[in-house]
């Protein structure tokens, strides 16, 4: 942010980095192979919804596009709102390649609507050896990717930092992790 | 990128009002500075006093406010909504997360303070909290995390230095020089001095509050857009502005038939006059902000 517009306090809402939304489309290979955490067949992308009826048509347009190229593997599509006011498009379907390809048109034909700005994130759910559910979260805004792991105890939002640092020292050669912890922002009641 | 997007939050006027009125501001100062030096005062001391003052304004002030306020800093855990909303916003606006802080109130307020994006800290009122809905509350949230954005706290603080400087001066010659009928082995033309000094630091001080409030009143305009921009709802954070001002009868809630009889009852209808628009008379007034809104909405709408 340059001085003037310090001093006219102009400020855009920044639209995506650079798309590493892929990476976990291999990234998954290893972490079933190598630590026992299994896809949980499920994964959203997370946006703040217009309250415009352009808008509005956008997603239904993106819902057809996504259940129509998710054939061969039967990607099934719902949407849901959660309490902030932000629309969640849960994609299910077993193969990770194919959820990742649903999440990449749907934030596709976002943008190319001119909304990219209102991306906040993309979800994919995964199962550890135990059944406990492992978050990977990728940041639009940013282009990276973190883990979020909440606690097992089933307790009121609180997570595993343990567990995610561990992530982040199994994956960071496959994943483009991002760096500054205290952007790892959670995520409670994820509803995949 | 769609027309939609070159259009929706544009407001040229404002930046250009902006700009004007921080132009007009570094006038004064300058004539001000030129003026100290002239007459020679020991203007090199009292500058320096002066910038001592800034840095421990620009340093230490949001940590005296914040614990004169008795803002206390509160963990996800007790404030869970209130930290969701923050963090969402933060990864919208890329930004890092600021300290969420809560003053035991009922009066509905929200602020931010720090000099710095890192340094940042945002406080709601209790009282805000129990008012507005989640909508509504990251609407007020995303207009203080503007603030941050643009840095207003340095920019008002720099801004206020030479008004800060001038109001100093105009106390001390007051106290020191004039009025007191010479006395003490002063020249008269040392007397003279010190009123020119005196009449330029009252004037300074007095064109500069102005031009402080009417930049202070843009800055507040750029943070509501800013918070439209960010969360794409401007009717949220102007349905907050309503409820916030407590002048809920612009779309009354209350069934037509029992106000008619209730009203009957009351002199003066009741309202809470205390309101964020209210404290500070640096906010611009609600009318204006609510049509400014308004127009956002409608640039969104009119999409396509």
């Amino acid at each position: 942010m340059g001085l003037k517009d310090i001093l006219t306090g102009r400020h855009e809402v920044k639209g995506p980095a650079p798309d590493r939304l892929f990476a976990i489309s291999t990234a998954y290979i290893s972490l079933q192979a190598e630590h026992q955490i299994s896809p949980a067949g499920k994964a959203a992308i997370v946006f703040q919804a217009l309250q415009t009826s352009e808008f509005e048509g956008v997603i239904k347009e993106m819902e057809e596009v996504v259940v129509a190229t998710g054939g061969e593997s039967g990607t099934q599509v719902h949407t849901e709102d959660d309490s902030f006011g932000y629309r969640w498009m849960v994609l299910s379907g077993s193969s990770i390649e194919d959820l990742a390809v649903g999440v990449n048109a749907v934030s596709g034909s976002i943008e190319t609507a001119g909304h990219g700005e209102r991306l906040l994130c993309a979800v994919f759910a995964f199962k550890d050896a135990h059944g406990h559910a492992v978050y990977f979260i990728y940041n639009y805004k940013r282009g990276y990717w973190y883990p979020f792991v909440p606690a097992a105890g089933g307790g009121t939002n609180e997570r595993s930092t343990e567990r995610e640092l561990q992530l982040k020292a199994q994956m960071a050669d496959e994943l483009p992790l991002e760096p500054e912890l205290e952007r790892w922002f959670p995520l409670w009641g994820i509803p995949i | 990128m769609t027309k939609r997007h070159s259009s929706f939050g544009k407001d040229g006027g404002l930046q250009a009002r902006m700009l004007l009125t921080m132009f007009l501001l570094g006038l004064v100062y300058v004539v001000f500075v030129g003026v100290l030096f002239a007459v020679g005062a020991a203007a090199g001391v009292i500058i320096v006093i002066a910038l001592f003052m800034l840095a421990m304004q620009f340093f230490a002030s949001d940590k005296i406010a914040l614990s004169t306020l008795g803002a206390k800093e509160v963990t996800p855990e007790e404030q869970p909504e209130l930290h969701g909303i923050v963090e969402r916003l933060c990864v919208q606006a890329d930004l890092p997360k600021p300290r969420v802080c809560v003053m035991q109130t009922s009066m509905p307020n929200a602020f931010a303070m720090g000099r710095s994006q890192k340094k940042a800290t945002v406080c709601a009122t209790t009282g805000i909290l129990q008012m507005l809905d989640t909508a509504e509350l990251e609407g007020v949230m995303a207009h203080e995390l503007t603030h941050v954005i643009n840095r207003d706290v340095m920019v008002m603080t720099m801004a206020s230095f030479f008004a800060t400087l001038a109001a100093l001066i105009a106390q001390f010659a007051l106290f020191f020089g004039g009025g007191f009928g010479g006395g003490y082995g002063r020249s008269s033309e040392e007397e003279e001095d010190v009123m020119i000094v005196l009449l330029v630091s009252v004037l300074v001080y007095a064109i500069s509050f102005l031009l402080l409030q009417a930049l202070s009143r843009y800055r507040e305009f750029a943070a509501d857009r800013g918070s439209a921009v960010l969360t794409g709802r401007p009717s949220a954070l102007a349905s907050a502005l309503i409820k916030i001002s407590g002048t809920m009868e612009r779309i009354p809630s209350q069934d037509m038939r029992t106000a008619e009889g209730m009203s009957a009852f009351f002199i003066i209808p009741a309202r809470t006059k205390k309101s964020l628009m209210n404290i500070f008379s640096d906010h611009p007034p609600l009318e204006k902000r609510l049509d400014a809104l308004s127009r956002l909405e409608t640039q969104l709408q009119s999409a396509a």
